[in-house]
């Protein structure tokens, strides 16, 4: 008789290779983020992070400066807000048509397949074009044909988060129960109709949370472009920072924490009115509470492109379409000479060690800190964790960075911390909401049978939540690759230090290898984890 | 005495009485079907049996404690000592097979063993063994979202098999399996009820499969206990109050299934049939 099969785990041996292969690749990418957590407690950077955090004390409070600011806050929500409604202009029907969840030619399959897969494949591409290229690049890029002001910033926003919007749409619509939409395409029915009565009403929720979230990103997003020249709060931040005005700087990153807070308290209460909605019924899952909300988001669009009064009909004259040609053309011939080559290929590196150190330090203090944050610590930890996650968050990386340069030093390890503190933040958050939404009875009924509550969370509720958080991880880690590529704008090394010396140079052909660096990078982590994801 | 329930109630925050005024008892060892129309309480009478509801008013008493004055570490204690089994299977989709009925342990596992046990299974054997009884030996390491509904029913009742408790719930065990699959399984829970002189307490659907496997069956209505008999002394009349609505339109019992096959049986058991009723 065959030493029976059971008496061994057929995965253990998986597993402890995956751990080998995982400390394998981790120490190297440690060794090049150069990652001294000893440095952070070093007397001098104490010192130096004291003296700067001191400035900025008292905030300024002076009543110009406060118009400047409210002022400055108005243009910063109107430039996130039409920069996603751009944004979800051009997802809404990208995501529609590259979903596999209404992918009506795989029926069968059916007629026009071939031409169905390759149009699919053309627009993945585009979508990973325009977010694979970060937004302030996009930014940088439009000041130059735009002049400094907000129209840059607005186009920049609504390319980089209409491929992210489109990207996970898709993903929302696949990743739930998408047999109803299927069976209404098996019926003969079309797109609309399979999204609206198939795929909505599961989905809804988790589509306006994620929108919603997105706005949040993008009121941070507008805040960090500011700092080259497309309008907002960042302009300001950068002329306080720049006059060594720690006090305005002080006022300025409280507003802006206020901002976050306030459309978070926003996504909530949205969230939840969708959720009474759905319960109620009508077309599409979304009740008249929902169709009124969309009509408040749609006001709120028009408004905000009205206030900006972005004169994006200059776009279409003579000259400016010259102007963007001679631009394009300066970046259609990258410098592929060999020493350039290496200094990119080696930043390229950087920016994944940096990412991915930076991801891993925010994955640990996300779950140390979601676990309080979804209340399984009482409310009072709750909130308060909560809150402390909203700070993390609410301020954006290139401002983290500024901080943990001079915390590390300048070089990567700056960057990673930067992208630590808060990346944290956002996958505390996230994780926390997971945890809540989670199903209890897995749990529960652990915790009927004895088991102590560590216990009952490792066996009832993190199998439930485990692909989830991966799935999290995953996506902010490839956000933060862009980002790393970014954090280089004030030292903290990786493509983005190349690249901003490139485009201060004026050498856009350099400029255009590393943005090409960029986008490789991204499609290279797109196709990584979504070959994790299917085997997970 | 293994538990003992009072005169006890249970309302609901909603209002609604779930259970008014029950009081039940059985000893060491004793084999109990509840059986009833659906709302009548079973589920709430067998959560009350497993510390999971406290009653609004009346007393408990399981396994020589009362559950509601004990210190939070002597309940969990307790319930490690109590096993239930859930109508839904209240496992996560991811988990493995294994993991899934070691985790009947973790009451009664220090946790180190049970921390060490996610990176490597503490006791293949004994989640085989307990599998094994219920005819799932080769799904071990299976993945619960790769096994049908009628398995993953069949690896709830392998975790309590693997808890070892000395007093078993099992709230419909049997209710995504064939008939004749659900006959065997109600006798390995019994079997092994028997061998280690535990106590249980089933709630069923199906009369028949009550009647010819348990001795004593509590009938269960509109929160109250309906009769408490040794099988032999319940007849079809009390059977058809129990189920008086479902009888008047002239519907059988519910019973396993109503196929032919089945009939011979439920008429041995004394189950009254399509009509018997009218």
């Amino acid at each position: 008789m065959e030493a029976a099969a059971w008496q061994r785990d057929p995965a253990a041996r998986g597993r402890a290779t995956a751990l080998l292969l995982g400390l394998a690749v981790l120490w190297p990418l440690l060794q090049m983020a150069e990652f001294r957590p000893a440095a952070i407690f070093a007397a001098q950077n104490l010192h130096a992070v004291g003296g700067f955090l001191a400035g900025f004390l008292p905030p300024a409070t002076g009543p110009e400066f406060l118009g400047y600011l409210l002022r400055a806050t108005l243009e910063t929500l109107a430039i996130a807000t039409a920069g996603v409604a751009l944004a979800f202009v051009i997802a809404v029907p990208l995501a529609l048509l590259t979903t596999r969840a209404l992918a009506a030619a795989e029926i069968g399959p059916g007629p026009g397949l071939c031409r169905a897969r390759w149009l699919q494949h053309a627009l993945r591409a585009l979508l990973t074009v325009l977010r694979g290229i970060p937004e302030l690049v996009w930014a940088l890029l439009f000041v130059r044909v735009f002049g400094l002001g907000p129209a840059a910033g607005v186009l920049a926003l609504a390319l980089t988060y209409g491929g992210m919007l489109a990207k996970v749409y898709a993903e929302i619509l696949e990743s739930g129960d998408t047999r109803p939409a299927r069976a209404i395409l098996e019926a003969g029915g079309g797109r609309l109709p399979a999204l609206l009565y198939g795929l909505l009403p599961g989905a809804a929720q988790e589509l306006t949370s994620y929108t919603a979230y997105r706005w949040e990103c993008a009121l941070r997003a507008s805040v960090v472009m500011g700092f080259v020249g497309a309008g907002g709060l960042g302009q300001l931040m950068d002329q306080a920072m720049k006059m060594l005005n720690g006090g305005e700087a002080a006022t300025i990153l409280l507003t802006f924490l206020l901002l976050v807070l306030a459309a978070d308290a926003l996504s909530g209460f949205l969230r939840q009115r969708l959720g009474a909605a759905g319960t109620r019924g009508g077309v599409a899952g979304i009740g008249a509470t929902g169709y009124a909300l969309g009509l408040l988001g749609a006001a709120a669009a028009a408004a905000s492109f009205a206030w900006l009064d972005l004169g994006l009909g200059a776009l279409l004259t003579r000259e400016s379409a010259r102007l963007i040609g001679d631009f394009v053309a300066a970046f259609l011939a990258p410098d592929l000479s060999l020493p350039w080559l290496a200094r990119v290929g080696y930043g390229l590196i950087e920016t994944l060690a940096i990412s991915a150190v930076g991801t891993l330090l925010a994955v640990a203090g996300g779950l140390a800190l979601a676990l309080p944050a979804s209340g399984r610590y009482g409310a009072p930890a709750g909130r308060l964790t909560r809150f402390g996650l909203n700070a993390l968050r609410s301020v954006p990386e290139l401002v983290w960075a500024t901080v943990t340069v001079l915390a590390v030093g300048l070089g990567p390890f700056a960057g990673a911390l930067a992208l630590a503190l808060h990346t944290a933040g956002v996958l505390g958050r996230l994780f926390a909401e997971a945890l809540q939404n989670a199903p209890p009875t897995p749990r529960d009924a652990l915790l009927d049978a004895g088991a102590r509550p560590a216990a009952a969370f490792l066996y009832g509720t993190l199998p439930e939540v485990a692909p989830q958080f991966v799935a999290y991880t995953l996506y902010r880690w490839e956000m933060n690759i862009r980002m790393a590529a970014i954090l280089g704008f004030v030292g903290a090394g990786g493509l983005g230090q190349l690249l901003y010396y490139a485009l201060s140079l004026f050498h856009y052909a350099q400029a255009s290898t590393v943005i090409a660096a960029m986008l490789l990078l991204s499609v290279v982590v797109d196709a990584a984890s979504a070959a994790l994801r299917r085997r997970l | 005495m293994s538990f003992r329930i009072d005169n006890a109630s249970l309302t609901h925050a909603n209002g609604f009485a779930a259970l008014a005024g029950i009081s039940f008892a059985a000893a060491a060892g004793e084999q109990v079907a509840v059986i009833g129309p659906s709302g009548a309480g079973k589920t709430t009478l067998l959560r009350l049996l497993g510390a999971a509801l406290r009653p609004s008013a009346g007393g408990v008493e399981l396994l020589g404690a009362d559950p509601w004055a004990l210190p939070a570490g002597e309940l969990r204690r307790l319930r490690a000592r109590i096993g239930v089994v859930h109508q839904a299977p209240p496992l996560p989709q991811r988990q493995r097979v294994v993991t899934a009925v070691l985790a009947g342990r973790l009451g009664s596992w220090p946790l180190w063993k049970s921390l060490a046990s996610l990176l490597y299974p503490q006791d293949i054997a004994g989640a085989h063994e307990a599998l094994a009884r219920l005819d799932l030996g080769e799904r071990v390491f299976d993945r619960c979202d790769r096994i049908s509904g009628g398995q993953l029913q069949r690896v709830g009742l392998a975790r309590v098999l693997y808890q070892r408790p000395q007093l078993v719930l099992a709230d419909e065990p049997v209710s995504a399996l064939d008939p004749t699959l659900a006959r065997q399984t109600v006798r390995a829970l019994t079997a092994d009820a028997a061998a280690r002189g535990a106590t249980l307490v089933a709630s069923l659907h199906a009369v028949d499969l009550a009647l010819a496997e348990f001795p004593r069956i509590v009938g269960v209505r509109d929160g109250r206990i309906a009769f408490d008999l040794p099988t032999a002394a319940v007849s079809e009349g009390l059977l058809c109050a129990l189920y008086a609505g479902e009888c008047a339109d002239a519907a059988a019992l519910p019973t396993l299934a109503n196929e032919p096959r089945f009939a011979a049986h439920a008429v041995e058991a004394g189950v009254a049939r399509r009509g018997a009723c009218a």
